[in-house]
């Protein structure tokens, strides 16, 4: 089954880790993407509650690190992730992993 | 230990004693190995340790091509320390190594062209005959002690430094032009005076299999109080750990200006005037002994001066501490109920609490917090942060046996500050004015190792710079040619970065590990503690220095020296990469905190001292309080009429470590310009569009940043960037325009009463917008 990338977003510290990580591995200038952050907020939804969260999405360079799954390791983003908020795994078997009240993205 | 006997180690709780720690088992070291080959690479395992900076220490491998060419950067998978994790910083390190303005030969300048560029490349052999030279001119003139040794933070120099104090026989050694020692010695000197030693979040960091060891709980709460962790990784602490705990159950308190992403992850998050920390803790210290939430059995055994502690809180009613942080009163009660419910809580404090001039006290006001509530040594509360393996002989150099040393012949420069006579440290404040002939003590020479003073830390930048250039000598030994070095350096001195070197990792509480060498070295560079020892083999001889010099220097037989006390070699640490000591709670019940063995802290009483004892016998306050910064709109309201906004600087940013990583594009690219947040709110008062460039400016100077606007941040507070220069300008163009957006301009170098503690964190200001 084809492989996907899961977000974990609501630990995603927005630090840039993985875009650089891809950057360094597919060889990209600054200003070109394997994986790009995106941001929500900072919104305040009510008196005590905000929303300022992070979420990477990979592009269409991204080819989840053929190469490396092969040779037995992680992605680059994935390894090196600060937060450990990213997954590679077959999309049902990462789609299995939502719907427990924690807030995932996952890119197929 | 009294106040006639605190020695500097002492007093910093880095003692750690001479005792041979065991090592903690750990059943893969045996089959770890630090090289293989893996297809067309050559891999090398290793700690990521400086230069380039940080003050972590991540497990590392590096690819090294055919060619013996550092190629790419991985984390290391097995090491438990970052579990495979690199952050952007490392990930670029190829880029710093092979950087084209990486200074890789030494070179001499005429002192009557400092400032210009008008460098001529020289041998080493050279380097040593004039500072040789030029040192011993200052010795036989003004004293040993006119010789400053500066190092900044981050690079492993700061544990060779005070061994290079030792060389020169001066006592002047510590951060160049950090006014008040601000960063961490005032958080550490007031604990070190209350219970002896220091203490870091348990984050189960002091354990090899992490969170699965079966010893370890997860704190119920952290109380991140101005710090920004996943940013800052301040103080060998990787922020992310406490991602890692939040996913295990742990909920955050933050005490920030500015909504970080910790504190949009709190449960309770207190957008407090910086500043006014203290107040907050004597108030959270209120509740917690009204509501009785105390732990009475640590209180009543293990602590002296609760009854003054209590009659001491008593007036910092949440109701009166709400109108002084400009909080609501409500959240004061919750916060103090949870951290005074939590079975572990732990505090993550930041350099904010150093950054107000009584930021002396605002670190001893937290940690009463923390004793109040019975978390030392506790299982998901706070461990014990002595450096791993009794390794402060290299980390403090307090081994005079080994290199006798003049340096304790001569006061050294303290300003008649209390706090600092009494640790032996010298106040950058009265150097400062020493150096520009305003106060009586002589300063000529400067040593300044990966210190670039101009550009970030030292507090009124041109008046450093003005200073530096009319002394008699300056040895400026770094990797780039900075602002600093440009503007006053008769002798550079071209430093390696890790991958070229062997070191330890050293001064970590946690753990120790080895610096371990993946290339050859990168033009003539020689590492920090190379150049070091190669002037103790000057200044102090060949017997006492006998490893060598140049590319002869037995780099391994040095390291295996600084083990001696280990029960542990070289060879030993360097298979294993990292070793980690045997880990136990409660310590002080059973007498292995104690230099003497017995049970308890290390204070007169023998307990944690809400009531200093010591502070009380040196005439300083023996309890916490709080005080109004010196510039508020509360103590200087008619300065705020000119000047509205409180300015806090520093914030930490992502791919930057201070005023590092200007040059390195994929860094740069993050973040390209200074920038200086406001609300909007406030934006609009001045008519400041996001992205316009503004001056910020007060009574003592101005700078030029870009607005960015954003509602995370308090209304009435502007934070503004700190550190920057500008690599791709011009070396003549303002030594790379370095005082054009130094946020320091607005700063004074002046500490608080004691000599501790700073404004960098809390001055007025205005801004208004700039055409550029
Ligand atoms: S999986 Fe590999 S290619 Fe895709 S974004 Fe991550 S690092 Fe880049
Ligand atoms: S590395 Fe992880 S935590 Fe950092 S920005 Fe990327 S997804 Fe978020
Ligand atoms: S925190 Fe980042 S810069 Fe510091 S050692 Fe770890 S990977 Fe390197």
């Amino acid at each position: 089954m084809k492989n996907a990338i899961l977000v974990n977003y609501e630990y995603c510290t927005g630090c840039h880790t993985c875009e650089v990580a891809c950057q360094k591995h597919l060889g990209l200038e600054p200003g070109k993407y394997g994986i790009k952050l995106t941001q929500i907020g900072p919104d305040q939804i009510s008196e005590r509650k905000w929303q300022y969260e992070f979420v990477p999405v990979p592009t269409d360079r991204c080819n989840l690190c053929a190469e490396r799954a092969e040779a037995g390791k992680l992605p680059m983003c994935v390894q090196h992730c600060q937060a450990g908020c990213m997954e590679l795994g077959p999309v049902a078997e990462l789609a299995a992993k939502m719907g427990d009240g924690g807030k995932y993205a996952l890119f197929a | 230990m009294t106040a006639e006997n605190i020695g500097q180690n002492a007093s910093l709780g880095m003692s750690g004693g001479s005792r041979v720690v065991p090592m903690q088992a750990d059943p893969a070291a045996s089959g770890r190995v630090d090289t293989w080959q893996e297809g067309e690479f050559t891999v090398v395992r290793g700690n990521a340790r400086t230069a380039p900076g940080c003050h972590d220490n991540c497990g590392i491998l590096m690819y090294i091509d055919k060619d013996g060419k550092l190629d790419h950067v991985e984390g290391d998978p097995e090491d438990p320390y970052n579990q495979g994790r690199l952050c952007l910083r490392c990930l670029t390190l190829p880029d710093v190594v092979y950087h084209e303005d990486r200074q890789l030969h030494p070179m001499k300048r005429d002192r009557a062209d400092r400032g210009k560029d008008k460098w001529e490349r020289i041998t080493w052999e050279e380097a040593y005959e004039i500072i040789e030279r030029e040192i011993r001119a200052v010795q036989e003139k003004y004293g040993s002690h006119a010789i400053q040794v500066f190092c900044g933070t981050g690079r492993d120099i700061v544990g060779y430094h005070p061994m290079l104090a030792n060389i020169l026989d001066t006592p002047n050694q510590g951060m160049g032009f950090l006014s008040g020692q601000g960063c961490y010695v005032p958080r550490m000197f007031c604990t070190t005076m209350k219970m002896g030693s220091l203490y870091t979040g348990d984050y189960s960091q002091n354990w090899i299999d992490r969170y699965d060891n079966p010893n370890w709980v997860r704190p119920d709460y952290v109380l991140v109080w101005g710090n920004n962790p996943v940013v800052a990784n301040s103080d060998g602490t990787l922020g992310h750990w406490i991602v890692e705990c939040m996913k295990r159950g742990t909920k955050l308190i933050t005490i920030d200006p500015k909504l970080t992403w910790c504190a949009a992850h709190s449960e309770y998050w207190l957008q407090v005037r910086p500043g006014t920390d203290s107040a907050l803790a004597l108030a959270l210290g209120h509740v917690i002994v009204k509501e009785d939430l105390y732990d009475h059995e640590f209180v009543e055994c293990w602590t002296y001066g609760f009854d003054q502690y209590a009659e001491n809180v008593e007036e910092w009613t949440p109701a009166r501490v709400a109108g002084i942080c400009d909080i609501d009163e409500d959240l004061i009660w919750a916060a103090a109920c949870a951290i005074g419910n939590a079975d572990g809580w732990a505090l993550q404090w930041g350099v904010a609490l150093d950054h107000t001039a009584e930021g002396f006290y605002s670190g001893a006001s937290c940690y009463d917090l923390v004793a109040l509530t019975g978390q030392f040594d506790k299982p998901g509360g706070m461990v014990c942060g002595m450096p791993a393996f009794g390794l402060p002989v290299t980390w403090i150099g307090s081994d005079t046996d080994w290199i006798p040393t003049k340096r304790d012949d001569h006061p050294h420069i303290h300003g008649d500050y209390p706090a600092l006579k009494m640790i032996g440290m010298p106040s950058p404040d009265a150097t400062l004015d020493a150096l520009c002939g305003e106060y009586d003590y002589p300063v000529k020479a400067c040593i300044l190792q990966t210190n670039n003073c101009l550009s970030n830390m030292g507090a009124q930048p041109e008046r450093i710079a003005e200073g530096l250039m009319n002394d008699d000598f300056n040895l400026v030994i770094d990797l780039w040619m900075t602002p600093t070095a440009m503007a006053c350096a008769d002798v550079f001195l071209p430093v390696t970065t890790f991958p070229e070197r062997f070191g330890l990792t050293g001064h970590q509480p946690y753990r120790t590990g080895a610096i371990n060498k993946a290339i050859e070295r990168v033009g003539e560079c020689r590492s920090d503690p190379q150049i070091v020892t190669e002037l103790g083999r000057i200044f102090k001889g060949e017997d006492v220095f006998p490893w060598g010099e140049g590319d002869a220097w037995d780099e391994e037989g040095f390291y295996g020296y600084l083990l001696r006390n280990t029960g542990f070699t070289w060879d030993d640490l360097k298979a294993r990469t990292w070793a980690y000591p045997e880990m136990k709670y409660y310590r002080y019940k059973t007498g292995e905190i104690r230099d003497d063995g017995q049970p308890g802290f290390n204070t007169p009483s023998g307990r944690y001292e809400f009531y200093s004892l010591i502070l009380a016998q040196m005439g300083m306050r023996p309890l916490a309080f709080y005080e109004e910064p010196p510039e508020s709109p509360v103590s200087r309201p008619d300065l705020a009429e000119e000047y509205p906004l409180v300015l806090t600087t520093g914030a930490r940013q992502w791919g930057f470590f201070h005023s590092e990583g200007r040059q390195i594009p994929h860094l740069r690219a993050i973040h390209p310009e200074p920038e200086v947040t406001i609300n909007p709110a406030d934006a609009a008062r001045y008519g400041i569009s996001d992205g316009d460039w503004v001056r910020i400016e007060n009574q003592y100077g101005s700078c030029v940043q870009k607005a960015k606007l954003d509602i995370r941040l308090k209304q009435g507070v502007v934070s503004a960037d700190h550190g920057w220069w500008f690599p791709e300008r011009g070396r003549e163009d303002g030594f790379f325009g370095t005082f054009e957006s130094n946020i320091n301009n607005c700063v004074p170098m002046r500490p608080g009463s004691t000599g501790l503690g700073n404004s960098y964190k809390s001055v007025l200001c205005k801004i208004y917008k700039v055409e550029r």
